[in-house]
């Protein structure tokens, strides 16, 4: 899966985005969890595919089992969270990227297919509120 | 008078986060939806379908969906039809790429420059099948598409009633009977118009009780029609809201 950890350097924590594939903030989560499992935490996150979930792949419900999930999503419906949670996962933390907005209002995110530069400055801070929540779940578990 | 259900076909494509064809199913039927047939198509989340999204399921259920998967799980074909109904398509890039002689796509946050053909090459073939499924009959209750007959008509009809009054008068086909029901379209959109709290907790699947309370205002139903009736207006009411739903993006 996306962001495999490298040798002895097991995961710790797991991110899911809520891959809506209709509107920008969708958009968003899946560009932020890229972010953290490519660039900020390639040895220590990895993304499991929200399809993966839904469709109840063994392998999927297993990886979001025992360790901490945090979910990204993009509208109230919350589908990361909800699926998650329905696999057997501990989502540990959520996020919505209203809330991410809401903080940080000079990023005005547009676009789907192709986020603007607003959009893209969403995901990078959205991803930045994640490792540091990556961190205090590490933290707290004495990692 | 309320518009009428127009038609439309869902695309539910995988996205698969982990690999590079589930981005292209995703870039693909954005393509379609914006570019290639956007007064004809809409998106289905595939995760709402757990996640409760009772105006997806309803949609699936009503009208013909395009399974768009990145590999051989096929989870958007599988859970479209586990949770709603079967595809009227399925589409694997897989087979797209066997068959065009195209290059695997690599990458998956930013695909390389050589996804591009691959991604118009499976736009173009979901395009194709939009444009089959939109000539073709569609079966709600089985799920396929039926063989055309020349007079063919929707589920669910509405027109002007013949009195001259302006009363629209919805026919739903039940069992092949024509069951007519006036006046059922504008209660419908207020009841619509009304939710949550109309209908509470029963979301689309089923009916508000005040909304066949409301039909029987405008209706005189037949003691031993009311189970038809209710089928009726439970027919049109899914069809109604998969429709407001569609729309809504």
């Amino acid at each position: 899966m996306t962001g495999q950890p490298v040798e002895n350097a097991p995961i710790k924590t797991v991110v899911v985005p809520c891959s809506g594939i209709g509107k920008t903030y969708g958009t968003v989560t899946r560009e932020a969890a890229y972010i953290v499992v490519e660039e900020l935490a390639p040895e220590t996150t990895r993304i499991v595919p929200l399809s993966l979930l839904v469709l109840g792949d063994e392998d999927a419900q297993a990886a979001v089992r025992g360790v901490p999930v945090i979910t990204l999503d993009g509208c109230k419906l919350a589908c990361a969270t909800v699926n998650v949670g329905e696999a057997g996962g501990h989502v540990a933390r959520e996020f919505t990227v209203l809330d991410c907005y809401r903080r940080n209002k000079q990023c005005k995110p547009q676009g789907i297919a192709e986020l603007n530069e607003g959009g893209l400055a969403l995901a990078r801070a959205l991803a930045e509120e994640v490792m540091q929540a990556a961190g205090e779940l590490m933290e707290a578990d004495g990692s | 008078m309320p518009s009428l259900p127009q038609r439309k076909v869902g695309i539910v494509a995988c996205s698969g986060e982990e690999m590079a064809e589930g981005t292209v199913t995703r870039l693909a039927a954005l393509k379609v939806l914006e570019d290639l047939r956007p007064a004809e198509t809409v998106t289905i989340c595939l995760p709402l379908f757990l996640a409760g999204g009772e105006g997806d399921r309803a949609f699936a259920k009503f009208y013909p969906t395009i399974a768009v998967d990145g590999c051989e799980k096929r989870c958007a074909a599988r859970a479209t039809e586990l949770y709603s109904n079967k595809p009227a398509a399925s589409l694997l890039v897989d087979d797209i790429i066997a068959a065009r002689g195209l290059a695997r796509p690599q990458g998956m946050r930013r695909l390389s420059a050589d996804a591009a053909p691959l991604i118009d090459a499976l736009a173009d073939e979901i395009a194709a099948e939009v444009d089959r499924l939109m000539d073709a009959r569609w079966s709600r209750s089985e799920g396929v598409v039926l063989e055309a007959e020349a007079d063919a008509k929707p589920a669910v009809n509405s027109a002007a009633c013949a009195c001259g009054s302006g009363v629209p008068v919805t026919t739903v086909e039940i069992d092949g009977r024509a069951i007519q029901i006036m006046a059922l379209e504008p209660i419908m959109e207020m009841a619509y118009a009304q939710k949550p709290g109309f209908f509470g907790e029963t979301g689309f699947r089923e009916p508000p009780a005040q909304l066949m309370n409301t039909v029987r205002l405008y209706n005189t139903i037949p003691d031993d029609q009311e189970a038809v009736y209710a089928e009726a207006v439970q027919t049109a009411w899914q069809a109604y809201c998969a429709e407001k739903e569609s729309t809504r993006g």
